[in-house]
């Protein structure tokens, strides 16, 4: 049996459960760290679907995690990733411009164009 | 890795039927995280919820779970909890369900103020029927049995716990699930009858109509009229008049609860205690 | 088997035999002239360490004893007519759900108000069905003191094999009547005790709602380590909310198959002086129920001591109606009157199980009782 997608899939500091995301935005609005943006996928709820752009901003705030209606995101135990020998990373102004841009561009990723 | 969601979830019923970006996950997942933080083991609690969408709560989480008639919830739940009064008996209702069909119902579990937690989900509307008024929905705004604008006055949640004797009485939004999660605390390890106002937001059926399309633009106006109750007392009257404090309200830790008033019936009737009269109260009356 | 001798009246009979038969929870509100029940219950229930509780309305009487018999308590609420038309959503509900509880409902005058403080038989279509959609109602009604305890007892345990509301039907008449009752002794109640089945194996194999088409539904009581779901939408094996189509199907299928595949589990009618009706010419059946049968009990004696042979059958279960023993009577004997404190609520079943539509009537419905004089009248003059 497959492991529960709540299972660090990798060593990843936050991951998603597509079967789960309804693609509300809601985790993109919150995260303060340009982390998470919005992908255009037409078979799935409002044709789009979460996307982890940028891990590697990723502050492990647990935001996402906390305000995700949908049990569809996740974010790594601060102690167990600590332990595993990886750290989050510290909040940068270049994080928060891309943040504000995520948030202009209708929560879409940049790479995508905002219209839905 | 995460949080252990999987252990209190029927991961059978998941995805949930709630809208995308529906407030009832982010208070459901508030909730379990409550329950955890608690330490209490799944088969002490009892979960019961009404009719409308937070009334499918009760389908999703692993524990004894009643679904029970429209209004009805704290009802069976005083049932349940006279019968097993050691057990963490929690009640989920919406605005609709605890305050109007249910309403006589919630004004008198707060006045026995019994052992339990009322987690009403107060999304302005009645969701899952499609946008009918509730006893929460702002004058003016746009429901389907009111087109041309609602007239009817609404209810304070909470003034209305309070003023029935409730002993602990407090307010959330989902857009703070931390705090979301002290007050579920807070309010389940009070003993006495907890009633929370969880405000919430349907952007299907409130906002649609009424220029709050997406859960974004509801969030933010769920944000606009809600404030903490420190900063709310500061104001005028004036400025308060279209806000609503939120976080605890009303503790009292020294209120009879009923369980034990009625264990102490129990005692007099078995010989145990002479029977309870009008000098055992301060406030008689 | 031994009898003890009690002096009671029918209310308190049913909330004693309520606390004999191991009832813990009682859950009402006031309603003429029902109240003796949970007056008498109230002082009762904390004695033994049980619950009685008067709620805000008889809404929340009703749904507070759902909710004790969910978590496993055998449970009781007393009403009148207005109150089991509040009831009715919620007596649904544990139908639905299959919570075994005694609903005793005392009958006054109806409909609405009516007159609260003199007697009827008029909820007995109530009872065949006081809420929406199929399932098959278990009512019994006492017809004398005695049946006011006993029926009681048996309530409780037509409740939990067969997991569902019972009702009890008294009326003003016998709930308020005072005098001597012969009733088994506790020993015998507590012996005869049948409580609901239960499962006793791992959780995982658990499914409340996974039973033979024709079996009720076992229900673990809650905080037993079976973690499971109550609701009143139509539900698969875990109790959660369905709607696929055959899961439907055999769910209300089997509400009703599991009443009205068992009758003989249920049944229960006094056949008072039939054994020597042959058919013959000039013979009267009577057949009544409750307070009533009193009544008619005491005409058959003036009717025989006259030279009419008449003799009486009174249902004790009135629903699921006992149809084939109507039948077998009604086929034998010409002459049938009916008496009933309503129109024609129970004839008209009567009809239908007989097959025949030239059965006589004697109903009252002004508040008062009918005397054995007015039944012995009406033989006369119809026959």
């Amino acid at each position: 049996m497959a492991a529960s997608p709540m299972v660090n899939p990798g060593d990843k500091p936050v991951w998603v459960n597509t079967d789960n995301c309804k693609a509300c935005d809601i985790c993109v609005s919150v995260c303060p760290s340009g982390v998470l943006g919005m992908k255009y996928e037409s078979t799935s709820t409002l044709g789009a679907m979460i996307s982890i752009d940028h891990p590697e901003a990723c502050i492990g705030c647990n935001e996402c995690e906390l305000t995700c209606p949908d049990f569809a995101i996740f974010v790594a135990d601060t102690k167990e990733y600590k332990a595993a020998g990886f750290s989050f990373a510290k909040l940068t102004d270049e994080a928060k411009e891309r943040q504000a841009a995520i948030v202009a561009n209708n929560y879409m990723s940049l790479s995508e164009q905002g219209v839905k | 890795m995460a949080f252990n969601y999987d252990k209190y979830l029927r991961l059978e019923k998941m995805p949930t039927l709630w809208c995308w970006g529906c407030g009832d996950g982010v208070i459901l997942k508030a909730f379990v995280r409550a329950i955890e933080k608690m330490g209490v083991s799944q088969d002490d609690v009892c979960v019961v919820s009404g009719i409308g969408c937070s009334g499918r709560f009760s389908s999703y989480v692993d524990f004894n779970t009643v679904h029970t008639t429209h209004g009805r919830t704290v009802a069976y739940a005083t049932g349940i909890k006279l019968s097993r009064p050691d057990k963490l008996v929690v009640c989920v209702g919406g605005d609709g369900d605890a305050l109007a069909i249910g309403g006589n119902h919630t004004i008198h579990a707060c006045r026995r103020n019994i052992d339990m937690t009322f987690i009403i989900i107060n999304n302005f509307i009645y969701g899952l029927t499609n946008s009918q008024t509730s006893p929460t929905t702002p004058k003016g705004m746009w429901t389907v049995s009111q087109k041309a604008g609602n007239i009817d006055p609404t209810f304070d949640t909470c003034d209305l716990a309070i003023a029935s004797g409730a002993s602990f009485v407090g307010r959330e939004s989902m857009l703070d699930p931390k705090k979301l999660e002290k007050l579920f605390i807070k309010a389940m390890e009070h003993k006495g009858f907890s009633c929370l106002d969880v405000l919430s937001n349907c952007h299907i059926n409130l906002g649609r109509k009424n220029k709050m399309v997406s859960a974004m633009e509801n969030l933010e106006w769920i944000d606009s009229i809600t404030m903490p109750k420190k900063k709310y007392d500061a104001l005028s009257e004036e400025e308060q008049l279209n806000l609503l404090p939120t976080g605890i309200l009303k503790q009292d830790t020294e209120a009879d609860e009923y369980c034990d008033m009625y264990a102490e019936i129990q005692k007099a009737q078995q010989g145990l205690r002479k029977p309870i009269s009008q000098d055992d109260f301060a406030k008689k009356i | 088997m031994a009898t003890r001798e009690v002096i009671s009246t029918g209310n308190e009979l049913a909330a004693i035999a309520a606390v004999d038969a191991g009832c813990k929870f009682f859950g009402g509100y006031p309603l003429t002239p029902s109240s003796e029940v949970m007056h008498e219950i109230s002082d009762l229930l904390p004695k033994v360490g049980g619950v009685a509780i008067q709620m805000e309305d008889e809404i929340a009487g009703i749904c507070c004893v759902i909710g004790a018999a969910m978590a496993g308590d055998r449970a009781l609420t007393a009403t009148s007519g207005p109150g089991m038309s509040l009831k009715a959503e919620n007596l649904g509900l544990a139908q639905m759900a299959e919570v075994p509880l005694v609903c005793v409902n005392v009958m006054r005058g109806g409909p609405s108000t009516g007159l609260p403080t003199r007697v009827s038989q008029g909820d007995i279509k109530q009872a065949s069905n006081p809420s929406h959609g199929d399932y098959r109602s278990i009512t019994l009604c006492a017809g004398s003191l005695a049946e006011c305890y006993t029926e009681t007892v048996r309530a409780f345990n037509l409740a939990d094999r067969f997991m569902q509301p019972v009702i009890v039907l008294l009326d003003e008449t016998i709930g308020h009547m005072h005098g001597k009752a012969d009733l088994p002794t506790v020993e015998d109640v507590k012996t005869g005790i049948v409580p609901r089945k239960t499962f006793d194996g791992p959780a995982e194999e658990y499914f409340p709602y996974e039973c033979g088409p024709t079996e009720a539904a076992t229900l673990n009581p809650m905080f037993t380590g079976y973690r499971y779901h109550f609701t009143g939408l139509h539900h698969d094996k875990n109790g959660f909310p369905t709607e696929e189509i055959e899961t439907c199907r055999k769910l209300i299928q089997r509400l009703e198959d599991k009443v009205m595949a068992h009758q003989d589990e249920i049944e229960s009618n006094e056949e008072f002086m039939l054994d020597d009706m042959t058919g013959e010419e000039g013979e009267v059946l009577i057949i009544a129920y409750g307070s009533v049968s009193l009544a008619a009990k005491e005409s058959i004696r003036h009717l025989r001591a006259q030279g009419i042979k008449a003799g009486l059958f009174r249902p004790i279960t009135i629903w699921p109606s006992p149809a084939d023993r109507i039948k077998h009577f009604t086929d034998k004997i010409k002459n049938v009157l009916v008496v009933e404190l309503n129109i024609r609520q129970y004839t008209e079943e009567i009809e239908r199980a007989s097959g025949r539509l030239d059965l006589e009537g004697l109903y009252k419905v002004n508040g008062r009782a009918i005397s054995p004089h007015e039944i012995v009248s009406k033989v006369k003059e119809v026959f």
